[in-house]
């Protein structure tokens, strides 16, 4: 399984009729998912999803043709010269991007972070920021 | 087999001291045995480098021209508490920015002097005869001062809790951010490596032990505030001069919506003076247990839920009752490993030397609660009766429960007394202004509630985190049992 973050922009949603289009747009598809996370800020809706590895190419082009913005990639980096290798943040990330090398030292994988940003909060040194 | 503090120094003056690691100590323990082990190894080096809010700085500036006895002065913002002689104050590391409130406190004060960062400087005064100047603005760096003195009350706890949140929204603690429903677990200290677990009788450990502390040379001065050796919660009162330290070691850090803190570097020798302290200094982290305790709870006697080691805790995750819960720390082991390090070098070049201490520290004494002399009040001492309405009832019988019981809340239950939501009476407004008719509509389903046994205080808190003006009290079934308003609180 691999985790995906949608975006709904602002405005997509209007009411229970859009809503039960874009569920039925990845019913049809017959993906069972996982949704971990759903909120709401400025730039709309966010849904962090898990699915399967084969079926994340069917799905992002599906949900791309609905102005549904599809992102794997990471959201974050670290400023090493703020970072104390502490690990505050490392028990949030759902997806081990953060976590601790061989020396115990704090290290990110970008292609592993998902951009669910629940990190961001959570550095006692403002290490975190968003790109 | 017995060695004395002038053998040990005698062999630090020769170099040819055997330090290690209280890490590495587990691991000649475990090869040679106790015996050999407390034969070769002379010292045994320890570290620790995390949150310790109970630190802060006494400064002197010397006398300004006329003189000024300060009332109120800020370093940078951040109030300094004044209450000694004229031109002395302590700068607290939690105390936050009057301007940049969470995002600076005292702990970033530190870090920037000690960095040579200049520092502002602004007070006030009342003015005396002898302290005729009212106000002072100026600016400093550390060398600029007569002393800068880290003073810290409570340093190095023994071992700390692992912090877990049981209740449905996430937690912003001085022990991180903690997820709803037990998504997250944070625990602190070092393990195996923690300067205390290493002695916990307190044998070599006492008033003047020479330590490393913030990159520098410091001294312990007693026992810390809350001292608990008893139920291996021991902590010590440092001190040091603040003007050798380094940056490196002293980290100014803010928790998100709890406030600022200090991250201390702290160093102790432990002398292998017998085999007991062998042992004892192999203590591995397997060894080490802690509580895992429920922050979802927001009182005192916070449920411990089990207990873990620190093997478990470094493997990433805790087991928590079936479930696997990823677990990290709040402090370094990376710099705490790097102090036990430095002081191990410091030891073998012939820098640093091993004293007894002047006075053992307190082993028996247990952390006692705060006396309250106004009795805790809980919401079943404020509560009220809860004007109900059932929930297929229609929008005119809410409108008029409202005029006729003078109430702004009403509570919707079904026909058993089960909570189904709340309505006020903008919300009856808002309907009658958007031409809606149906309960349904209106009615708020996802309610904030409160229960009998909840302290005032946690309910108060609810209201204004959550900007509304009551809480439906409701007891283990979901049954309403009662109403508080925003008005019984005043």
């Amino acid at each position: 399984m691999t985790i995906i973050n949608i975006t709904l922009p602002f405005g997509i949603i209007k009411d229970i009729s859009d809503y039960s289009r874009f569920i039925n747009e990845i019913l049809k598809y017959d993906i069972t998912l996982n949704i971990l996370k759903f909120s709401t800020g400025s730039n709309g809706i966010n849904l962090l999803i898990d699915i399967p590895e084969d079926k994340i190419k069917t799905i992002t082009e599906s949900l791309r043709k609905s102005n549904i913005i599809v992102n794997k990639k990471g959201r974050v980096f670290i400023d090493d010269e703020k970072c104390v290798d502490c690990g505050a943040c490392i028990s949030l990330c759902p997806t081990d991007a953060l976590h601790l090398d061989f020396e115990e030292r704090l290290e990110f994988s970008y292609e592993k972070c998902i951009g669910c940003l629940l990190c961001l909060d959570s550095c006692p040194r403002y290490a975190i920021e968003e790109m | 087999m017995t060695k004395t503090y002038n053998e040990i120094n005698e062999k630090i003056k020769n170099g040819d001291i055997v330090v290690v690691t209280a890490e590495e100590m587990v691991k000649v323990v475990e090869d040679k045995g106790i015996r050999v082990a407390a034969e070769e190894i002379d010292v045994v080096t320890t570290g620790t480098f995390g949150p310790m809010c109970s630190s802060g700085a006494f400064l002197n500036f010397g006398h300004a021209d006329p003189p000024i006895k300060f009332e109120h002065l800020w370093l940078n913002d951040v109030h300094a508490y004044h209450g000694n002689a004229a031109v002395d104050c302590y700068i607290g590391c939690t105390r936050m920015s009057d301007v940049r409130r969470f995002e600076y406190g005292g702990g970033h004060v530190i870090e920037d002097l000690v960095s040579g960062k200049p520092i502002r400087l602004r007070g006030n005064s009342y003015t005396t005869d002898c302290y005729p100047l009212a106000e002072v603005d100026t600016e400093f760096t550390i060398n600029e001062i007569n002393q800068a003195i880290l003073c810290n009350p409570r340093n190095a706890y023994q071992r700390y809790v692992c912090a877990v949140n049981s209740s449905d929204k996430t937690l912003y603690t001085y022990m991180g951010k903690l997820l709803p429903h037990f998504g997250n677990a944070h625990y602190a200290g070092t393990g195996s490596l923690s300067p205390l677990s290493n002695d916990p009788d307190y044998e070599t450990i006492g008033i003047g032990t020479r330590i490393f502390l913030g990159g520098g040379i410091g001294y312990i001065i007693g026992e810390g505030t809350q001292h608990s050796p008893s139920d291996q919660f021991g902590t010590i009162f440092v001190k040091g001069d603040l003007k050798q330290m380094s940056q490196e070691y002293l980290r100014g850090v803010t928790y998100e919506k709890y406030g600022t803190s200090l991250f201390v570097g702290v160093g102790i020798p432990i002398p292998i003076l017998n085999e007991g302290l062998a042992k004892k200094t192999a203590i591995s982290d397997k060894e080490l247990l802690t509580d895992v305790v429920d922050y979802g709870v927001p009182r005192r006697g916070r449920p411990k839920l089990k207990q873990v080691n620190y093997e478990e805790l470094k493997s990433g995750f805790i087991d928590l009752n079936g479930k696997k819960v990823k677990c990290s720390s709040l402090s370094s082991l990376f710099y705490a490993r790097r102090i036990a390090e430095t002081l191990k070098k410091w030891i073998q070049g012939g820098e640093f030397f091993l004293n007894p201490p002047a006075e053992r520290l307190p082993t028996e004494t247990i952390f006692i609660p705060m006396k309250q002399t106004s009795k805790l009040k809980f919401v079943k001492d404020l509560k009220r009766d809860a004007i109900i309405c059932y929930d297929d009832c229609d929008l005119k019988t809410v409108a008029e429960k409202i005029i006729n019981q003078n109430m702004n809340h009403i509570i919707i239950t079904d026909r058993n007394q089960n909570l189904k939501g709340i309505v006020t009476s903008f919300d009856v407004t808002k309907a009658i202004a958007k031409d809606k008719t149906d309960l349904d509509e209106i009615i708020t389903k996802k309610v904030i509630v409160t229960t009998d046994n909840e302290p005032i205080d946690v309910a108060a808190r609810k209201m204004k985190q959550n900007d509304i003006s009551a809480l439906p009290v409701i007891d283990e079934k979901n049954k309403v049992v009662g109403i508080i308003t925003s008005e019984e609180l005043m």
